[in-house]
């Protein structure tokens, strides 16, 4: 049973395509109300893993409980209480924003009402009025605010968000980290993965990093790190997360002489 | 010209092909796709080209068979590509090309020439080779005027399927460019179901149609096949003339900028949509994710030139088979065989494919705190209705053009058939869907994406529809006569229950299938 302090917990979790092995044997916990960055490189794993936590993949083997509950892809209730982003995104692209982010709502559930009225406030606040173009005709920016609305719409418990702030403008980004702050401080949890770590850095009080196939290399708090402190690994100190990811999933250096 | 890129270009284009291949369902379907072309290359080749060859020398008509011939296969091919979609596919758009070192003249050229190498067109032109060759080897034609004619003839025959495939794009891209192809290909359709009898009761006018017939390609090569000198310079530089002037349209329209269908919204009309409105019989679960579909169909160019054509290519089926039959009882046993079509030929691409256009918008249904094979039954529900919503004008259509002393039996029973071909369609519609889908453009008007097992479904539902009530009315005259009508309706309650039996069969099958179309759809597989 999932402690009442933990939002997820993922035991032993492992996911293979054919027999290619995507993640292996991947354990870990996301604090209730924290704000929970997961990095690793390219191809480690993350996105198989959010597929997993989302109900999107069916794990070979292992276990995810959310909010307390063991969670499978046919877990209705818990999906009701979670928010994700996909790094696809999602979204069809032959509606009209208002149209795509109404059809979101009604599938989770809200009252046809509600649902206007909270579509009408998040078009608005995330400056997306034009209700002439159909998604297909949205810039790339404007598609991740639009993904990001349809993750919030139904007030979420859990929101699982897979490279947020790519393509967004500085003050798109800006309102997006001052909700998630407001979303974390009523008790509710982020679940991030970005390639930009100083925004990890800045907006996460914990992370986790892993490396190809999925496997768990550090997990901690990392607030210390904005109090100007540093954070000990195996008696060496790291002052960015940065310093740390590089340390921990290999620094490359390839020489290329023509280049 | 840089001859060398478009050359890597066009080995690009078959390795993308070939990589296909190496899937158990490419392989699959590359030995059928192999084997069919091989059977039916033979098989039209002696029965086509050469026999056509043959017989023109032997009855002393070599030029009017000849026109006859090309005419056909010219007509055929157009058919083709731009109904059925074969040989319309482009292996790469212009803004794909864009990232090579490519000036537009070079990109123009590498696309068309990408194009016309497709096996489809190859098929056209080995059974217009074929006419040479009979025409050469059974008389004393000139075998270099027949080639070059034909090649011409099979340039011009691929520029005016782009022509007017570009054409019914942008059209189709308008506010009112649907209505103007309705019209158009209407006139069309009707063309040949009218010309029949008024050239039997006016003959005198046959000779001044043929004067305007000499100059179409396919009468311009036939001329240069069958004669030497000075005509067949003559049609052969007509042949020319068509393929630069096709060539110079195609340019200006592909130049011209895609219009985008944008309907300003009021304020007030922001939430007062008829597809929720729709929607909302199908109860409160269902409602939101039939609204989603309806939307889906209804904004799919595909979708809608589609469903435009299903009513003037039944009408056409209806009175071109059912004239060969003489009388009005071929015209009654046609349309019960060709008004079915329009149930489904609208929707068929996408039902038979429904996450095949969603991309990775595919997870979302996933993501939502309900059964995911709901997306496949509501997907099918939309189908099923925008389907059902072309029988009453067909059946109109039909009672206003039936012969008279019309029957209400004559109307009744094809729209008894067109009950059972809608469910049987989409009840098949849902296992392609899952078994056979295939990554599409949705923003594609023209163009053949299905799978194989989606164009065995479709085109398997569409000649047994025309061609069963023609079988039976040779095999077993009462079950198309009017006297037993209800025959039709344990088809129509079978076909109910056959449908009925594949939601239910489907959505058990859905969990399993659901990483691998997620892989398909997005590209990955």
């Amino acid at each position: 049973m999932t402690s009442q302090t933990d939002a997820i917990r993922i035991t032993n979790l492992v996911k293979r395509y054919g027999q290619s092995l995507a993640v292996g044997d991947l354990s870990l916990t996301v604090p209730r109300g924290s704000m929970f960055g997961f990095l690793g490189p390219n191809g480690s794993g993350k996105s198989t893993t959010i597929g997993c936590l989302t109900g999107l993949l069916d794990p070979t083997a292992g276990e995810v409980e959310i909010l307390g509950g063991r969670f499978t892809a046919e877990s209705a209730d818990l999906k009701r209480r979670m928010g994700v982003m996909p790094e696809t995104l999602g979204l069809f692209d032959p509606l009209y924003a208002h149209e795509f982010l109404a059809f979101v709502a009604r599938m989770y559930g809200l009252e046809e009402s509600d649902a206007r009225r909270r579509v009408t406030e998040l078009l608005a606040a995330l400056e997306l009025t034009d209700t002439r173009k159909t998604l297909a005709e949205y810039s790339t920016g404007m598609r991740k605010r639009v993904a990001f609305a349809a993750a919030v719409i139904h007030s979420p418990d859990v929101l699982f968000l897979d490279e947020p702030f790519e393509s967004i403008d500085p003050a798109g980004v800006a309102l997006l980290k001052q909700w998630l702050r407001r979303f974390t401080e009523q008790g509710r949890t982020v679940f991030i993965t970005s390639h930009v770590l100083e925004t990890v850095e800045r907006l996460c009080d914990r992370v986790a990093i892993i490396t190809k196939p999925g496997k768990l290399v550090w997990q901690g708090d990392i607030t210390v790190l904005a109090n100007d402190g540093a954070i000990d690994y195996r008696d060496r100190q790291f002052e960015s997360l940065e310093a740390l990811f590089l340390h921990l999933t290999g620094e490359k250096y390839a020489e290329l002489n023509w280049l | 010209m840089n001859w060398e890129l478009i050359g890597n270009l066009v080995r690009l284009r078959y390795k993308l092909m070939w990589a296909k291949t190496r899937s158990r369902n490419g392989k699959i379907a590359l030995f059928m796709a192999g084997y069919l072309l091989f059977v039916l290359l033979a098989a039209l080749l002696a029965a086509g080209g050469l026999g056509a060859g043959m017989v023109a020398i032997r009855s002393g008509q070599a030029e009017p068979i000849a026109q006859a011939v090309l005419s056909g296969l010219f007509v055929n091919a157009i058919f083709g590509t731009v109904l059925l979609g074969f040989g319309m596919n482009a292996a790469f758009s212009d803004g794909e090309l864009r990232r090579y070192p490519l000036r537009e003249r070079e990109r123009f050229v590498a696309r068309h020439f990408l194009g016309i190498v497709d096996p489809f067109w190859f098929l056209i032109l080995a059974l217009e080779a074929g006419l040479v060759v009979g025409l050469y080897v059974y008389g004393t034609y000139s075998f270099w005027n027949g080639a070059i004619a034909v090649l011409l003839l099979f340039v011009c025959g691929y520029l005016l399927t782009r022509v007017a495939g570009v054409w019914i794009d942008r059209l189709m891209n308008t506010r009112s460019g649907s209505m103007v192809v309705l019209m158009a290909v209407m006139c069309l359709s009707l063309v040949p179901g009218t010309l029949a009898p008024v050239l039997k009761k006016n003959p005198a006018l046959l000779p001044g149609i043929l004067a305007v017939l000499r100059y179409t390609p396919p009468f311009g090569a036939a001329a240069a096949m069958t004669h030497v000198g000075a005509d067949a310079a003559l049609g052969l530089g007509l042949v020319a003339a068509w393929a630069v002037g096709l060539a110079m349209a195609l340019v200006a329209l592909e130049r011209r900028p895609l219009g985008r269908q944008q309907v300003a919204r009021k304020s007030g009309s922001l939430w007062d949509s008829p597809f929720d409105r729709a929607a909302a019989l199908f109860g409160p679960r269902m409602a939101p994710m039939v609204g989603f579909w309806l939307r889906f169909y209804l904004r799919n160019n595909r979708f809608r030139m589609l469903y435009l054509f299903s009513l003037p290519l039944a009408a056409f089926l209806t009175f071109n088979v059912g004239q060969m039959r003489k009388g009005g009882a071929g015209l009654a046993v046609a349309a019960m065989g060709a008004l079915p079509v329009v149930t489904f030929m609208g929707t068929s691409r996408i039902a038979v494919n429904q996450y095949g256009y969603v991309g990775g918008a595919f997870r979302r249904f996933f993501l939502f705190p309900t059964d995911p094979a709901a997306s496949l039954r509501a997907g099918s529900y939309a189908a099923v209705v925008l389907g059902a919503a072309m029988i009453p004008p067909a059946a109109i259509l039909w009672a206003v053009f039936a012969p008279r002393p019309l029957d209400a039996r004559m109307v009744l029973m094809p729209v008894v058939n067109g009950i059972t071909a809608l469910f049987v369609f989409h009840g098949l519609g849902l296992w392609t869907s899952l078994y056979g889908p295939r990554r599409g453009n949705y923003d594609k008007s023209l163009g053949n994406d299905m799978s194989l097992m989606g164009n065995l479904v479709v085109i398997g539902v569409m000649l047994s529809c025309m061609f069963l009530p023609m079988l039976l009315k040779f095999v077993a005259p009462a079950a198309v006569s009017l006297e037993y009508w209800w025959l039709t309706l344990a088809p129509a309650a079978l076909a109910v229950a056959f449908y009925a039996a594949c939601l239910r069969g489907a959505s058990a099958a859905f969990p399993a299938r659901r990483e691998r179309l997620l892989a398909i759809v997005e590209g990955k597989a």
